[in-house]
């Protein structure tokens, strides 16, 4: 079994050290409650329910996985126990409106706790996670009724959410969605089509499933504009909240898949089922937006849990597995072999796992204080700022951070060698969870066109203000600081070259969108690597106090690590976006 | 020549033209009747010159030239007649009251004066019924369209009997003086714009009623596609006034011969009757098809139903076929399957073939027919271009589908290849005879878009060119939308020099065909530079317009700016930087970047600190250039017209104004070759500013606005880098003059620190987005 402490220290050092949550989160309105004193013990209680329930599940779940029986889909042994406890403890409304028997915590606390369950079990999380951002849905969109009767029993948990997007002919593409929506003279719809790969569609864990479907109503224009999005219970439910009876909707099969076995990924067949209108007639999309940028943030976050389980799993792994010695001399003469940490090569993997996962937490947490503050901030102007940071590190987390999760199970399987390959230590089943989560909500090539093609020429560039400002100030206060030299100066060598790619493809893309697209995925990655060594360099100057202790030099050494090691790869990314999108697009589709 | 004018009838058509000639610097008498039982007997001309300058768009350039204005009535002031030399009358429609009064002015007309009526409906020939014979050779129609003062066009309707002299007189003025363009149309029903107008329109309502769409979506499809308005057909109507549509539809019926296509285009409109029976005449009444409902306290944008008759909320308009024109244009959408497609193809198949079917009728010129529909309708181009552009043959195929008559005139165009072809660097129109004759321009009347035909650009890039215009002037062209400013525009200006001295040409015109001249610097290349802190990029841009202003400014041949339209921020500092402007009457020019958070930087500042201190009207001493320019650029005052501008210092003494759009090249290249002769140019300017003391001072000023709550938080910020520019930084003191480039670097300075703040950043953004100053 994979090797997983909920990092509880750490998080309670980025959160409280590195970004300042008591004066950034703890002051916006109905968080006065919720700070160190509430959000320490929240972690734990949350750390110890990630490692002693839902940890010893992973593995289970995975052999087993769900099956499909009669219609109906079983979820692997404990799940539904699990779930429950789950839901008891009050995590499934831990960030959802108080009005609606939410708890109302921080986004900011959420994403830590979530970090944790993708840690522990991946799978199980995805239950509570589509709750989460249907629930986020019907709040922003849904009329009051709709909220009403729906927001508190996903806040309880008693019933769980879903997306549907995806069928056969439109994955990418939600412009070819043939779902259809006839309004059935009662002020509902009836909605009719099949949708595939829809993430806990079906599920044994909970009584009703609320379906937020993309379907197109009979006049809808062609395209991204002609949709709308639908609530589509699975189990009809009267004004006051009581199950009446089935709709009709049922699930197909579900899929045999590479990872999460545990996560019933369903074809799900609607038939004449009664839907709801949630947002306006061809409004779908904007609403389905809210949900997938706050699905998009929670898969980062899938990325950088398997990670961490990843890295921890490895650095255990190569503290006890003795093979040969080490160059400079034997480190433990008394043994037969050092242990592998001696190797400069494992090192190597080792530092570029952990350098690169402390960095993202740091992301992570970081914008989901700006999320808060983006709904929270008494002044409208800071939270637009707040907004727009959100939706410009949306993409560049959701790619970056998955892409980091797989990379993570990868280098860990390395270190592992051949014990990595064969079930046993479960490093084999990380790489086939985390794969997924670069694939679904938007691919990542998507994340990265959204980057360009979306997020840069917004407002002009407003996005890009609330990052590059910042970091300039960053750099001016600590340049002339000698302790942090080498950081703010590698710091501003990549942020140079960030600032020169963006230029370029913002000159060139506004002539020739090839030109963005062909950049887009190095480009994000420019950006993500960047902000990534803004984080350390962050964090060493939260340390700096600490320099001395163990646990100021191993940050410090991190961070010098990631400078040097790994930071330098944006020479290369700006090397291939500067090449242009001749070598891209050279070749004709017949030659290749 | 006309050297006083007169018009009778103060109604909205005959003010706005008695304003346009006062606009002209023509003294111009407005009469009208005596009302019953008045105190005031002139009371209808003087209110009507009250209205004229309370409207917008003004209809005065300037608040002087309503001084020209000098209101009476016809009962008592008929004598003040007898020496103008052109009268118009601007009376209601109606045959027999115009005909009594042409019978009254008779006797008091001076012998030569030309007269003329305003007439939209009724026909020469009518009004000349019974007139006295010396009479009915000066006698003819001028139709202007409103308003007189924005509207380029000028129909001219004259017989066999109209003595020539008459006829080119008031053409010449309208042309000249007045800045219209003078179209000869025959005597026919609604003469050549509003017979294809009006046409056009019945068709736009009646298929839209028939394929059931929305009137955005109509809006949206018979506007911006097409080059009409991007009012649309709806929006046009609101603005235009509802009450007019059956009025101006019943007295066209009436003239029409029962055989003309017109008739099969009226449909019945019962909502219009019942929108204007309830005061919803447009936008001069409580709104039209389209109203702004204040009853919930905010300003809900609503819009008619067409098929219920009662307003909902204005919505976008979503249709495939205009997407479609987006990518692909007119064209495009015509091919479209859906409902927008659909009367795209009905609206334009008829109006096209039935405009081509009055050539030779209302006029044998397409060129003429063209540019009547372009300058009284504003679109972008008459329906023979249009329908060259379509492809001819496409358009016979459309009347195919459309079960529309194929007009004989289109056939002979389909063979000889169009209505128009460009031969030898000309343009040619097709004649009724199926030849072509060349498309002649008036004497004084030179077009940017007629040296394109016959050369190449000397020099070019993706925002500049610089074109030979003979006579060895240089023609140097900013062809960016809306004029705007950037590297590019910046480079080629400074290539100038070079290119006058290898061409051996003498001086150089800084001119544009388009709608604006500039509208400054191209802001949205400089945000994005911001917003990423690219500041040395935006640091180049400021330096590299100051060298390139300057090295205009001091080159050693003339440089004549002739602006048209929008002439602001940066476009306004061209203006500045010239040796002279020719400047065409429309021309809104202003220094306005305190509007988007900076202060002028590419010598705005220093220019027009010198020019005040140079004006001998002006107040001496060294305060007063200081305080004024301070006002000037401090509360971004747009001039509104050419005097405005002159008014403020923003065009000097000597420089010129041209009326006529089209005249404003060959009148600045005459300019250019004037200040040939002999150049010299300009020694840099050495200015007195008061440093520190008068910044003190203007802070004070800027305090008691602040204390009145007139200053936003960044105003504030703005207006005190202001005064630090133009008192002259911190070293500057009344004994020690500093120099045009200390007050450019401080310029340069104050822009860089203000561009780095978020309220300026907030102001550029929210301007490029909706095109308005952000007060933050
Ligand atoms: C386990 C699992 C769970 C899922 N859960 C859900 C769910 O809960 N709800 C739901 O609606 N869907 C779900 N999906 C579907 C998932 O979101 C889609 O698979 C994904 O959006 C990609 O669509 P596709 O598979 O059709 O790939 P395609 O769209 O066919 O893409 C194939 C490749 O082409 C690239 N590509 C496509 N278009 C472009 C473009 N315009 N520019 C550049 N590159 C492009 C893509 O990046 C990708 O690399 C799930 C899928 C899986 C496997």
């Amino acid at each position: 079994m994979a090797t997983y402490k909920a990092p509880l220290d750490e998080i309670g050092f980025v959160l409280f050290d590195v970004l300042g949550y008591e004066t950034a989160v703890r002051p916006l309105p109905g968080f006065g409650e919720a700070g160190a004193d509430l959000v320490r013990p929240a972690l734990e209680e949350a750390g110890r329910l990630c490692e002693e329930v839902l940890l010893p599940l992973n593995r289970g779940g995975d052999e087993e996985g769900c099956r499909f029986e009669n219609g109906v889909v079983r979820t692997p042994d404990g799940f539904k126990a699990a779930y429950d406890a789950f839901a008891a403890g009050g995590w499934s409304g831990l960030a959802l409106d108080p009005a609606h028997r939410g708890q109302g915590l921080p986004r900011t606390l959420h994403f830590a706790v979530m970090e944790m369950i993708c840690s522990a079990n991946l799978a199980f999380g995805i239950y509570p996670g589509l709750s989460h951002g249907a629930a986020d849905a019907l709040h922003l969109h849904g009329t009051e009724d709709q909220k009403a009767l729906y927001l508190p029993r996903l806040a309880s948990g008693e019933w769980t959410g879903t997306m549907c997007l995806t069928e056969p002919q439109c994955g990418t593409d939600l412009g070819l969605i043939r779902t259809k929506a006839v309004p059935d003279g009662e002020g509902a719809y009836s909605v009719t089509g099949t949708k595939i790969f829809i993430s806990c569609g079906e599920h044994d864990l909970a009584d009703n499933i609320l379906h937020l479907v993309l379907a197109k109503l009979p006049d809808a224009p062609a395209g991204t504009r002609g949709i709308s999005l639908f609530l589509v219970p699975k189990v009809l439910v009267g004004d006051d909240g009581s199950l009446s009876e089935r709709n009709g909707v049922r699930c197909g099969g579900i899929e045999n898949k590479m990872g999460i076995h545990a996560s019933a990924t369903c074809t799900m067949h609607f038939d004449e089922a009664k839907g709801f209108l949630v947002g306006g007639a061809h409004g779908g999309m904007k609403a389905m937006f809210t949900m997938m940028n706050a699905a998009r943030l929670a898969v980062a976050i899938q990325g950088l849990g398997v990670a961490e389980t990843a890295c921890q799993t490895a650095v255990a792994y190569a503290k006890e597995r003795r093979q040969g010695r080490a160059l400079s001399g034997a480190k433990e003469p008394e043994a037969a072999a050092d242990p592998i940490i001696v190797h400069p090569d494992v090192r190597r993997m080792l530092l570029t796992m952990r350098s690169q996962v402390d960095a993202a937490r740091v992301l992570a947490c970081w914008t989901g204080m700006e999320l808060d503050a983006a709904t929270r901030h008494p002044d409208p102007e800071r939270r637009k700022r707040a907004d727009d940071f959100v939706a410009l590190m949306t993409p560049i987390l959701k790619a970056h951070l998955t892409d980091l999760g797989t990379e993570c199970a990868n280098t860990a399987m390395q270190v592992l060698g051949g014990h990595g390959y064969v079930r046993e230590w479960g490093v084999e089943q990380l790489v086939r969870d985390a794969r997924i989560a670069q694939i679904y909500e938007g691919t990542n090539g998507i994340q990265a066109l959204d980057l360009v093609g979306r997020k840069l020429p917004q407002g002009t560039g407003r996005l890009l203000r609330r990052f590059f400002h910042p970091l300039d100030a960053f750099i001016k206060e600590h340049e002339a600081d000698p302790c942090l030299a080498p950081m703010t100066g590698a710091l501003k060598k990549a942020a140079e070259r960030l600032r020169g790619a963006t230029l370029t493809i913002a000159r060139k893309g506004l002539s020739d969108p090839e030109e963005a697209g062909a950049a887009a995925s190095d480009y994000l990655r420019l950006f993500a690597l960047t902000a990534m060594a803004w984080a350390h360099a962050k964090t060493v100057v939260a340390v700096l106090p600490r320099a001395g202790e163990p646990f100021g030099q191993r940050k410090i050494a991190l961070a010098t690590f990631y400078m040097t090691k790994v930071l330098p790869e944006t020479g290369a990314l700006f090397a291939r976006i500067m090449a242009g999108k001749g070598p891209v697009m050279g070749l004709e589709a017949e030659a290749f | 020549m006309v050297g006083k004018v007169a018009v009778i009838g103060a109604g909205v058509m005959g003010a706005g033209i008695a304003a346009q000639v006062a606009n002209a610097g023509v003294e111009v008498h407005l009469l009208d009747i005596v009302p019953e039982g008045a105190k005031d007997r002139d009371a209808l001309a003087k209110r009507a010159v009250a209205r004229l300058l309370k409207t917008d768009p003004a209809p005065f350039m300037t608040k002087r030239a309503a001084r020209r204005v000098v209101p009476g009535n016809i009962e008592d002031h008929l004598e003040r007649l007898r020496d103008c030399d052109w009268v118009v009358e601007v009376v209601v429609e109606r045959a027999d009251v115009k005909r009594a009064l042409y019978a009254r002015l008779l006797p008091h007309l001076k012998p030569d004066a030309v007269l003329s009526s305003n007439t939209s409906t009724l026909p020469l020939a009518v009004l000349k019924k019974g007139m006295d014979e010396d009479l009915r050779r000066r006698f003819l129609i001028t139709h202007f369209f409103n308003p007189p003062r924005y509207m380029r066009l000028v129909e001219i309707v004259a017989d066999d009997e109209t003595d020539p002299r008459a006829r080119d007189a008031v053409a010449a003025f309208c042309d000249r003086a007045l800045g219209k363009t003078p179209i000869p149309s025959n005597d026919t029903p609604g003469f050549i714009a509003n017979r294809v107008g009006v046409y056009w329109m019945q068709a736009a309502i009646g298929h839209a009623l028939r394929l059931g769409l929305d009137v955005e979506e109509a809006d949206a499809v018979m506007g911006r596609p097409f080059g009409f308005p991007k009012t649309g057909v709806f929006g046009l109507i609101d603005l235009v006034g509802l009450d007019l549509v059956p009025y101006v539809d019943a007295s066209l019926a009436r003239a029409l011969p029962e055989s003309d296509p017109y008739h099969a285009e009226r449909a019945p409109f019962p909502l219009l009757l019942k929108l204007v029976e309830e005061g919803y005449t447009g936008r001069k009444g409580k709104g039209g098809f389209y109203r702004l409902n204040r009853e919930g306290g905010d300003r809900l944008k609503e819009t008619v139903d067409l098929a219920l008759g009662t307003y909902r909320p204005a919505r976008k308009a979503v249709l495939a076929s205009v997407d479609a024109a987006k990518a692909g244009g007119a064209a495009a959408l015509l091919k479209a399957g859906d409902r927008g497609g659909a009367y795209a193809r009905a609206v334009i198949a008829r109006t096209l073939a039935y405009a081509i079917g009055l050539a030779g009728e209302v006029s044998d010129d397409v060129a003429d027919i063209d540019a009547a529909m372009r300058l009284g309708y504003n679109w972008k181009k008459g329906p023979f271009a249009l329908a060259d552009s379509l492809g001819l043959a496409n358009l016979k195929a459309m009347l195919g589908t459309e079960g529309v008559a194929v007009p004989a005139f289109l056939d002979r165009a389909i063979e000889a290849g169009g209505f128009y072809r460009e031969e030898d660097g000309r343009l040619r129109r097709l004649a009724l005879d199926g030849g072509y004759v060349p498309v002649e321009r008036p004497d004084g009347v030179l077009l940017l878009e007629d040296v394109k035909r016959r050369s190449d650009p000397l020099a070019k890039n993706a925002s500049s060119a610089v074109w030979d215009l003979g006579d060895g002037v240089l023609c140097f062209e900013i062809r960016s939308k809306m004029g705007t400013i950037d590297a590019e525009v910046l480079g080629l200006m400074g290539a100038l020099p070079g290119l006058v001295a290898e061409t051996g040409a003498r001086g150089v015109v800084v001119y544009d065909d388009g709608g604006a001249f500039s509208a400054g610097a191209n802001l949205g290349l400089a945000l994005f530079a911001a917003n990423v802190g690219a500041w040395d990029q935006i640091e180049a841009l400021v330096e590299g317009g100051q060298r390139a202003y300057s090295a205009l400014r001091y080159a050693p041949f003339p440089v004549v700016a002739a602006p048209s339209g929008l002439a602001l921020g940066g476009g306004c500092e061209i203006l500045l930087a010239a040796d002279a402007v020719q400047a065409h009457a429309e021309t809104y020019a202003g220094l306005v970047e305190v509007g988007v958070g900076v202060v002028p930087g590419w010598g705005g500042c220093a220019r027009l600190l010198a020019r005040y201190a140079a004006d001998p009207m002006r107040p001496k001493g060294p305060v007063a250039p200081v305080a004024a320019a301070f006002e000037q650029i401090g509360m971004a005052k747009v001039a509104r017209s050419a005097f405005e501008a002159m008014e403020m210092g923003l065009l000097a003494p000597g420089d010129g104004i041209t009326f006529n759009r089209d005249r404003l090249l060959a009148d600045a290249k005459a300019k250019a070759l004037t200040l040939a002769g002999g150049y010299a140019p300009p020694e840099p300017a050495t200015l007195r500013l008061p440093g520190p003391t008068g910044r003190a001072a203007l802070g004070l000023a800027l305090a008691d606005l602040d204390k009145k709550g007139q200053l936003t938080a960044h105003d504030r910020a703005v207006t005190t880098e202001l005064a630090g520019v133009l008192t002259g930084g911190d070293g500057a003191d009344w004994t020690a003059p500093v120099s045009e480039d200390d007050v450019m670097a401080l310029e340069r300075a104050a822009f860089m620190r203000l561009v780095r703040t978020e309220g300026t950043l907030e102001r550029i953004g929210h301007m490029l987005e909706t095109g308005k100053p952000l007060r933050n």
